[in-house]
């Protein structure tokens, strides 16, 4: 346990919170776009933005990746971190003109066009987070989408700009991107992931044959799961649930139920 | 994955970069320089070889050919004339010697001349400064080039001495 002053209060952190943890939990509001709970920590949209003051020096930094350490000062509302923030704001506004999200998130802080040139709207809505990269990489390891080239060049990219082979069509990508950026198609017999020209074949539920998302990413969870569990990938909602009622009326009256021990409800 | 698409003179490239480093994917960079030395460029098929060999994502190999400019994923001409727009060359004339390549050869920047002789990659700063503005065709270093002497030097390479 460390102390550390946020906008006047002191408070209590645990060694490996960032800065970004302990302001929020003493309940400071910062915007933040790429600080996802599920990736780590990257720093690349610079909206979380803190003053910082250490050994009399005060300096900006990136909430999302500042270590805590004792003693540290941390001011979250001055006057030059929100002049900061609505910089950058401007400058990711001007990378996702058309991002609803991102457009919510600037009037929120003042900010309504950029003052600089918007990309054309031939290229694609994207703020260079790297969240879905991270994400495809790090948390479901299939790597399929990396940055391409840089500065100004730079871009999400399938590799060689063609189909994303790598893909598991597991829609990751688009459920953590913060502007809205990469369209899922869950078709009847595919999944397709335009952004990145990828398409697997839909699973469908064993019994009624709804698609239920993706079929390679139905095996790799299926992979991973303990023998004996694995029945939970195979039906779509509405028949797991029928099953369970099943399940739940047949033990009420007595008859010996269908599951294994380890799962049946322990009596009170 | 499709090992099978490379071609068996891409697949011995390829494989030949990657043994000269034991394999270590630590040494993808150079593994891809001694690739583009050897066959001009980095073709996707070579890529894809290599990504499997190293058991490297592909995406992260498309990502580091890239992010270098010195790695080129499509061929390049038989010759590389690369013009300094740095700073202290630009300031000292180098935008009128690439305006005179781009006319005489009818090429863009980081295109390649229809005969395939020629490829033309503007930079920014060779560390000449002093020499500035400065022209570079594979080994072969100008200095202080003004743009009229640009069809002479061109015409050393182009097969047609004088
Ligand atoms: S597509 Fe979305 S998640 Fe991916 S880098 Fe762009 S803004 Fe970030
Ligand atoms: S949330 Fe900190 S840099 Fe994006
Ligand atoms: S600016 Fe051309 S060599 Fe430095």
């Amino acid at each position: 346990m460390m102390k550390l002053t946020i906008d006047g209060e002191e408070v209590e952190a645990r060694d490996g919170d960032t800065v970004l943890d302990a302001a929020r939990r003493a309940g400071a509001e910062i915007p933040e776009l790429c600080a996802h709970p599920a990736v780590s920590p990257y720093g690349a949209c610079r909206l979380c933005l803190v003053e910082v003051k250490r050994n009399g020096r005060t300096r900006m930094a990136a909430s999302c990746c500042y270590p805590v350490s004792d003693g540290l000062t941390v001011l979250t509302k001055t006057e030059k971190v929100q002049r900061a923030r609505r910089g950058v704001m401007e400058l990711l506004l001007a990378r996702a003109p058309e991002s609803q999200a991102l457009r919510e998130l600037g009037a929120s802080m003042g900010v309504d066009e950029p003052r600089f040139p918007t990309v054309t709207h031939a290229e694609r809505d994207c703020i260079l987070c790297g969240l879905c990269v991270n994400v495809c990489r790090e948390v479901i390891g299939a790597a399929a989408i990396s940055f391409a080239g840089r500065g100004v060049d730079r871009a999400l990219a399938a590799p060689f700009l063609q189909s994303a082979d790598a893909c598991i069509g597991c829609g990751a990508c688009a459920a953590v991107c913060p502007v809205g950026s990469i369209e899922i198609r869950w078709g009847d017999d595919e999944v397709e992931v335009p952004t990145f020209g990828a398409k697997v074949p839909a699973a469908r539920c064993e019994e009624c044959g709804t698609p239920i998302g993706s079929a390679p990413f139905r095996e790799r969870v299926q992979g991973q799961l303990a023998a004996g569990l694995s029945h939970a990938t195979e039906l779509c909602p509405s028949c797991k649930q029928q099953h369970a009622a099943a399940g739940l009326s047949r033990a009420n009256r007595g008859t010996a139920s269908t599951l294994p021990a380890s799962a049946r409800p322990v009596p009170l | 994955m499709t090992t099978d698409t490379a071609t068996p003179d891409l697949s011995t490239a390829v494989e030949a970069a990657v043994e000269a480093y034991a394999g270590d994917p630590g040494f993808l960079i150079p593994m891809l320089q001694d690739l583009q030395a050897d066959l001009g460029y980095v073709p996707a098929e070579a890529a894809r070889h290599m990504a499997d060999l190293l058991h490297v994502p592909l995406s992260q190999l498309y990502s580091v050919a890239t992010f270098y400019k010195s790695l080129s994923l499509v061929p390049r001409g038989k010759h590389l004339i690369t013009v300094c727009l740095g700073t202290v060359c630009y300031l000292k004339g180098a935008k009128e010697v690439a305006a005179r390549i781009e006319s005489q050869l009818e090429v863009g920047p980081r295109m390649t001349t229809k005969d395939g002789l020629f490829t033309f990659e503007p930079v920014n700063c060779l560390g000449m400064c002093g020499l500035a503005p400065v022209m570079v065709i594979d080994d072969d270093h100008f200095t202080e080039v003004r743009p009229g002497q640009v069809p002479d030097i061109l015409a050393r390479y182009s097969g047609k001495e004088n």
